[in-house]
């Protein structure tokens, strides 16, 4: 073997021993660093066996290739149009019969669209209502209807209205704060009942649950964007690029003293869209801020 | 051997006349042109490990209870896709490994191609003739980032579920018909159990046929065009010069080939990627921070959090933020991107065909142009970080979103203008002639006299 | 022939160490032993008590301007408080985090014994025995209740304001315990309404779990998820990669 030859044998060599070392761990039931750093030498090792084969044994030629220009002789040019409008020609002077048929694609076109509309359900009443309806019991995560006592204040609490069918926009945050310090919007003083206040818990920016509460400050956090809401104030934004408040769930106590609902949310719950509007103007709850 | 192969497929396709050119052919070797070929690379490893995983994955969002190896999530209520990868980590040999280079594959594919496109950029290589395969390289990109984010959705776990959720949310802020568009293109209302099935379909067949049709004609179109070139001593517009295909060239290229699945095989083994058993199955009614999607995604993340909150409504309709930073934005910046090339000749009413490649001083205000809007997607990819950076630097992450509107605004266009006038100068200095060195000597006087050597 | 062959031994070498340390775990942290009862002699307590606490929480513990009344505060927020080094706090103004401690056991236990003789109230520190908790019941309340603030590995987070959830991996099941009782600034509380004693050991036995959480992957890059996989992707996947290329590739 030539001087020369010899760090590409060892290469191959290492290559070699690697493969096998490999299959002697797969074997042994496999182990992903060694699986991984075995077959990085292995094929490693072949790659800078056939890089330095070609940069050190191979000769250093260069060849040279002649461009052709891109476009072709005038006269092939020439050509190809006139094979083209020879086609057109033949094609035209036939007025009603070749709008018929731009009719019958444009048909077949409108047709092709349709299974579009079959991949999914109409948007419709869940955008603006969800499961919450006056008298509804709160429950928490495992279906056990909260009372009022079980919160101490600057505690939270995941929950839902009780026979909750599964879809999150039902979702809402159950906290429990000083009355004193609470500053409501205008029309919601019996929303929260002994200092427990509730809102959606879907960010009204792009939809992720609000799931850090700072409990001294009273502010609700999203980690997706930063959304801050003032607890104290209506889940009002306070920071971040979301525009609205969560929207609030009203509260109150039952003689039993449990903790029910009394109309749905004041807005509706998540990110914007086009026909939200629509849904601001409710008769069972004041305007969102 | 080789031979008897070539002369049996030419008495049936005439490939001898083919082979003839074909292998001879000269690719030049310049370092900046092996970016592309690190991409495709990247994209044949991610072939090769993603049909394996196929093998595995269920494509599901119906619920099953988990009862395989990972003790911390036994009993739990889960996606069947959520339990399937699971058990390909834990209980399938070389499983972990394989998933992981798959990961480390994606995010050093979209690397390479962002490396790639860079260049060309830089090097006016997009110039005529060539856009055609500009305006395919940009579909290339757009494809590679979407195969990306259906892919690391696939696991259904809870920082991926967390992304769809947001595409959700930004489908949904689309004026007039985004809840239509939402509520086709998922199934119905968030979360719906059929989206899981879907996003395959798209990551591993309607996205593929996409990228092999595109990578197919980029590569044609490259073959057929002949590669450019940088300017040399010896080197007109219309030759190129390198490497013969075979065997010089096509063994440079296998070697980088195994050089790039070495480098996946590395960090597939060595560094842990997105391990789904640490999050937990997607549960739409909580979260974790930090929350980021996958590199190349960071851009949409960076400005949905930096974008202040600025809503239009009027009229009874609403234009909800997310649509400004998550539609408006990058459907501005990619016609922008995938224009250049006609934006260009408009602009500088150069309209020749050009074989030989710029430097990044040759043309200042491309340079410039390149510079601002590299700086703005780098500056908006970090803004998608900024809880983390507020964490590590000890500042609140209000002051960095609020410091981050603001740079990534300023920054671009400073280093734009600075790339501008640093090209230019460039530019300038090599027209002028070099000033001619003179030795000095002690004369007999006392004084310096010169000699007349020039250097 | 030189360089190529330098860069191949420097590669080998680095793999190696890479390897090694991969595979190697991480070790467990320290655990202070919990005490369960107030037993420490009052007057011990009393004397610490004005030497170190005093000027900010008030002779009687009835709170000044830069101290919160201690009233209804409870053994478990004076224990947390103590054993966690987060008191006695310098300057008030800063945010309570974690130090070494001063203390001793003894002292901490006397300390405790006086505040609770002279502010009575508020949650006792509470007993916790996460041997007997369920790990996938732990992995669910923690997923629900802490993963959004403390991360999902426990490693911690920015929560805004400057207020950061700290890293969990130091807590003993006590002080992990007496956290979830109290919600120490900024933390909510959760008491045992919301998080009834199974459920607590479960928690706990979990986030215990969480201090070598399972990495079978390699390095674990702090759990920062897809950023910091991101910057490995360019400066160990790609710088590699260029390297590799501009060693093939001319310059001309």
């Amino acid at each position: 073997m030539r001087p020369v030859e010899r760090p590409i044998a060892a290469m191959l060599l290492l290559s070699i021993g690697a493969s096998l070392a490999l299959a002697a761990v797969y074997a042994a039931g496999g182990q992903p660093q060694l699986e991984g750093v075995l077959l990085a030498v292995s094929l490693g090792m072949l790659g800078a066996a056939v890089i330095t084969w070609a940069l050190r044994l191979l000769p250093q030629e260069e060849v040279t290739d002649v461009r052709e220009p891109e476009p072709s002789s005038p006269a092939v040019r020439a050509a190809a149009t006139a094979a083209l409008e020879r086609g057109e020609e033949q094609l035209t002077g036939r007025r009603t019969l070749g709008r018929l048929l731009l009719g019958a694609l444009a048909g077949l076109a409108l047709v092709a669209l349709f299974p579009i509309r079959s991949l999914g359900p109409r948007p419709g009443r869940s955008m603006f209502h969800t499961e919450w309806q006056p008298g509804t019991y709160v429950v928490d995560g495992s279906g056990r209807r909260v009372r009022d006592g079980e919160l101490a204040v600057d505690s939270v609490i995941t929950v839902f209205p009780e026979g909750y069918g599964g879809s999150p926009v039902s979702l809402a945050l159950l906290i429990r704060i000083d009355p004193a310090a609470l500053r409501l919007p205008a029309g919601r003083e019996t929303w929260a009942p002994k200092g427990h206040v509730a809102f959606s818990k879907i960010c009204t920016h792009a939809g992720c649950p609000v799931g850090l509460y700072r409990a001294a400050a009273h502010q609700l956090l999203c980690p997706c964007h930063q959304s801050t809401f003032d607890v104290v104030r209506g889940a009002a934004p306070i920071f971040g690029p979301t525009t609205r408040a969560l929207p609030q769930l009203p509260l109150r106590i039952d003689a039993e003293g449990y903790l029910r609902a009394t109309g749905d949310f004041s807005a509706p719950v998540g990110p914007g869209f086009w026909e939200l509007s629509r849904g601001t103007n409710r008769r069972d709850a004041p305007a969102s801020s | 051997m080789i031979r008897r192969l070539v002369l049996w497929l030419d008495d049936r396709l005439g490939a001898a006349s083919f082979a003839r050119k074909a292998l001879r052919k000269a690719f030049p070797d310049h370092w900046a042109f092996m970016l592309g070929e690190v991409a495709l690379y990247a994209y044949l490893a991610l072939v090769v490990t993603g049909v394996f995983l196929t093998f595995f994955f269920t494509a599901s969002g119906e619920d099953v209870v988990y009862q395989g190896s990972y003790a911390p999530l036994r009993g739990e209520r889960m996606s069947a896709a959520y339990a399937s990868v699971l058990r390909l980590s834990f209980d399938v040999r070389s499983g972990l490994v394989m998933r992981q280079i798959h990961h480390w594959a994606a995010l050093v594919f979209v690397a390479a191609i962002v490396a790639h496109a860079l260049r060309v950029f830089f090097t006016g290589a997009f110039r005529r003739p060539r856009e055609i395969n500009w305006l395919i390289g940009t579909g290339l990109l757009l494809l590679a980032m979407a195969a990306g984010f259906t892919g690391y959705s696939l696991p259904d776990d809870l920082l991926s579920g967390t992304g769809i959720r947001i595409a959700y949310s930004v489908l949904l802020s689309i004026p007039v018909v985004g809840t239509w568009a939402a509520f086709l293109f998922f199934g119905g209302e968030f979360p719906a159990p059929i989206t899981i099935g879907r996003l395959l379909a798209l990551h591993i067949m309607l996205i593929q046929a996409f990228i092999l049709g595109a990578l197919g004609l980029h590569l044609a179109i490259i073959w057929h065009q002949k590669h450019t070139q940088f300017r040399a001593p010896g080197r007109t517009e219309d030759t190129v010069v390198g490497s013969p295909l075979w065997p010089s060239y096509a063994m440079k290229s296998a070697g980088l080939g195994l050089a790039v699945f070495a480098v996946l095989a590395a960090l597939g083994g060595l560094f842990q990627i997105n391990p789904v058993w640490l999050y937990g199955p997607y549960d739409p009614t909580t979260v974790s921070s930090p929350a980021q999607p996958d590199w190349y995604i960071g851009w949409l993340e960076g400005a949905l959090r930096l974008m202040p909150n600025w809503e239009l409504r009027g009229f009874g309709h609403t234009i909800p933020e997310p649509f400004f930073p998550g539609v408006l934005l990058p459907g501005l910046l990619i016609t922008t991107y995938a224009l250049w090339p006609f934006i260009e000749q408009r602009v500088t009413g150069d309209r020749q065909v050009h074989h030989f490649l710029d430097r990044g001083r040759d043309a200042p205000g491309r340079s410039a142009v390149g510079v601002a809007g590299l700086a703005f997607m780098v500056l908006l990819t970090l803004a998608g970080s900024n809880d983390i950076m507020a964490r590590f630097f000890g500042v609140p992450v209000e002051t960095v979103t609020v410091v981050l509107r603001g740079v990534v605004l300023i920054v671009p266009a400073v280093a734009g203008w600075v790339t501008y006038i640093v090209c230019r100068e460039l530019k300038a200095a090599e027209a002028r002639p070099a000033p001619a060195w003179h030795a000095l000597r002690r004369g007999p006087g006392g004084g310096y006299v010169a000699e007349d050597e020039e250097r | 022939m030189t360089s190529l062959r330098l860069t191949a031994v420097a590669v080998t070498l680095m793999v190696a160490a890479a390897t090694v340390l991969g595979v190697r775990q991480r070790p467990a942290a320290p655990a202070i032993a919990p005490s369960t009862s107030p037993n420490g002699e009052l007057r011990r307590g009393a004397d610490l008590y004005a030497l170190h606490c005093a000027s900010c929480h008030g002779t009687a513990g009835q709170g000044t301007d830069d101290g919160v009344p201690l009233l209804g505060a409870g053994a478990a927020a004076v224990d947390f408080m103590l054993s966690t080094g987060r008191m006695p706090l310098a300057d008030p103004r800063q945010p309570m985090v974690r130090h070494r401690l001063g203390w001793s056991r003894r002292d901490i236990d006397a300390i405790v014994a006086f505040v609770v003789s002279v502010a009575p109230g508020g949650p006792p520190i509470p007993a916790v025995h996460p041997e007997g908790g369920d790990l996938a019941r732990g992995q669910q309340i923690f997923a629900a209740n802490c993963a959004p603030c403390h991360g999902t590995a426990g490693q911690g987070a920015a929560i805004g304001e400057g207020a950061d959830a700290p890293d969990l991996h130091e807590a003993s099941p006590v002080e992990i315990a007496e956290a979830v009782r109290i919600g120490p600034d900024p933390m909510p509380a959760f008491d045992a309404g919301i998080i009834g004693q199974h459920d607590l050991d479960s928690l706990v036995r979990y986030v215990v779990f969480l201090r070598m959480p399972p990495d079978p992957g390699g390095f674990s890059l702090g759990h920062l998820g897809p950023v910091a996989e991101g910057f490995i992707a360019w400066i160990v996947g790609f710088a590699g990669l260029f390297v590799i290329i501009r060693l093939i590739g001319t310059t001309t």
